[in-house]
């Protein structure tokens, strides 16, 4: 009898497994060539939200990098797009839960961030890699401003800060959108450094225990690395899980998750953001 | 009202349960409610699909911004689900219940926790399940009081600073009896974490849920259950590699108290592989033996507050 049920589970996995599979292959096909009829009907019935309107056909074409006279009416709609939203969240996080991350992709998204608005982006994945090649990142970010937004585009002056704390020097500009790169290291590992730190004052009989509240902690680990909370983390790939990302800033974090971050399109980001400006925080209530 | 309700599984719902547990199941599970009604039924659904601990998400310290009447209202409704359990507690004693509760309880009216230590010390000695309801409850209070608990533990010179990690303020918490959720389900469509288990729920498999609680069904749980068992082996691996990293970072620490030992011990002369590896070990082990009794006095401690409070009830 419990091999029976083992191969049905199997079997019941492996049906889910297939579903995955073919969503995200059926996703593909929609977005490149439109789909044979056949694909379209099999996906409106497995994704009823796939099916890409005429709107949002044009927001892909707009996503594509083009000549230098398009970048600067993309930079515009970009803009528009962003103050179109009910609210903008101030840092959004980009959370990598995918093997292979692709260096490309993910400057897209950082880069389509910025044009929208948004004035400080996280990039994070739970092995580290982007903090371990955290000068090919802002290399393939600084190739992306020019490619999707044009030569002004350096006017953003991104600054892309690692653990290490060797900010980059830059020129000051009214608006300054800010890259992180970071690591588990960031998440509980902080906490525990500055839990450390704590306990040496309070050996050092600089403070007692009982002083030791929310505010002071917090206050705490945002002196090495002054993360504002993010209000919303888009989470790309299958796996549902924060994988470390940030334990104590993301109390009221949005989660919204996109399938994948390869090839991934302006409007998925987009509609990430849309999602968030919808949603109601009651705190509390 | 109740804490536990009797009743089976149909056949449909037994097969199910079957076919599930042929995976891996989730050994703890955490539910953020919208709405606190019904959960007796969802406890007895884990029960029979051998779950064995659940945390549920019940007041959190922000509500305690809400107006006086419902704050009131609320701990009204508290009073009466615990007067309940101690009036069930042979029930529970039957199904072998455990109940726990985490928060800071200061911060409630002193009839209540006189309340709360009763229902806990009353059902302490069950062990088959073990139900965790978060009351007055953030998870940065969580982890601050934790912080607090290592300082005191430094100042009480049970532990040195050097000595706080990873696994020691995870021991600090409130819920160091259980190991950490395997699943956290939240419902009506919320996305978010609302402050609850953070630290916990770093490596687990979060489901979000767009049914709303007053109509959470048993099927509504093994879809849950379902997302877990597809996630579990990438889960797993992040969360081993997170280990071999807690592993690194300790022995580095080790490493660095050796470090010091060497140089207080040493009289100019390098020290050899072997001096070091005695001293790696006598360093490994001495933290290890501090970091034991101060747990040992904070579990008395905990006890001391939750048996304190028992007594003023009974006195009272």
């Amino acid at each position: 009898m419990a091999l029976l049920y083992g191969l049905l589970w199997r079997l019941l996995l492996a049906l889910l497994r297939i579903k995955r599979a073919l969503m995200s292959w059926l996703r593909g096909r929609l977005r490149n060539r439109g789909g044979s009829l056949w694909e379209r009907m099999v996906a409106a019935l497995l994704l009823p939200a796939a099916l890409p309107t005429d709107s949002q056909k044009k927001l892909e074409q707009s996503s594509v990098s083009g000549s230098r006279a398009d970048t600067g009416s993309r930079r515009a709609q970009w803009l528009a797009d962003g103050k179109a939203l009910e609210k903008l969240p101030v840092h959004v996080g980009l959370m990598v839960a995918e093997e292979e991350p692709s260096f490309t992709d993910i400057a897209n998204l950082v880069v389509w961030c910025m044009a929208v608005g948004v004035s400080y982006v996280s990039v994070y994945d739970h092995h580290g890699i982007f903090q371990k090649n955290n000068s090919r990142l802002q290399e393939e970010i600084m190739r992306q401003q020019q490619n999707l937004l044009g030569l002004d585009g350096s006017k953003y002056n991104v600054e892309v800060l690692s653990n290490g704390g060797d900010e980059h020097q830059h020129c000051v500009v009214s608006c300054r959108p800010t890259v992180k790169v970071l690591s588990p290291e960031d998440g509980k590992h902080s906490i525990v450094q500055a839990a450390r730190k704590l306990c040496h004052a309070v050996e050092n009989k600089e403070r007692s225990s009982r002083d030791i509240n929310v505010s002071m902690l917090d206050v705490m680990l945002r002196e090495s690395k002054n993360i504002p909370d993010p209000e919303l983390v888009v989470k790309f790939g299958p796996v549902n899980s924060t994988l470390g990302f940030l334990p104590w800033h993301i109390r009221l974090t949005e989660f919204v998750s996109v399938p994948s971050h390869r090839n991934v399109l302006y409007e998925d980001l987009y509609g990430a953001l849309q999602r968030y400006g919808v949603c109601q925080q009651r705190l509390g209530q | 009202m109740s804490w536990i309700r009797e009743g089976e599984l149909n056949l449909l719902e037994k097969i199910a349960s079957n076919v599930l547990k042929a995976g891996p199941m989730p050994k703890h599970v955490a539910f953020i409610m919208d709405g606190n009604r019904r959960f007796a039924q969802t406890l007895r659904w884990c029960k029979q699909l051998s779950i064995p601990e659940v945390t549920v998400y019940a007041f959190s310290i922000e509500n305690f911004k809400r107006t006086k009447e419902e704050v009131d209202g609320l701990l009204d409704l508290a009073r009466q689900k615990f007067e309940r359990l101690l009036e069930e507690r042979e029930n529970l004693e039957k199904h072998g219940v455990c109940i726990r509760v985490l928060g800071d309880l200061n911060m409630l009216p002193l009839d209540l926790q006189q309340l709360i230590a009763k229902a806990v010390l009353t059902t302490r000695t069950n062990n088959k399940c073990f139900l965790n309801v978060c009351f007055a409850y953030t998870s940065r209070y969580e982890i601050t009081n934790a912080v607090r608990e290592m300082a005191w533990g430094v100042e009480q010179g049970l532990i040195k600073a050097s000595d706080v990690s990873e696994a020691l303020l995870s021991e600090c918490l409130y819920s160091n009896n259980s190991p950490n959720p395997d699943l956290l389900i939240r419902t009506s469509g919320e996305v978010r974490l609302s402050d609850f288990l953070l630290w916990q729920t770093s490596h687990s498999c979060l489901v979000f849920q767009s049914v709303l609680w007053p109509e959470y069904t048993f099927w509504n749980l093994c879809e849950a259950i379902l997302q877990y068992q597809l996630n579990h082996k990438s889960i797993q691996k992040a969360r081993e590699l997170h280990r071999e990293e807690q592993a690194l970072q300790q022995l580095e620490a080790d490493r660095a108290c050796v470090a010091d030992l060497l140089q207080h011990q040493g009289n100019g002369k390098p020290a050899d592989a072997k001096r070091r590896q005695e001293a790696l070990h006598l360093c490994t082990v001495s933290r290890e033996a501090r970091v034991q009794d101060f747990l040992q006095a904070l579990k008395q401690k905990r006890n001391h507050f939750f048996s304190d409070l028992y007594g003023e009830a009974v006195s009272a």
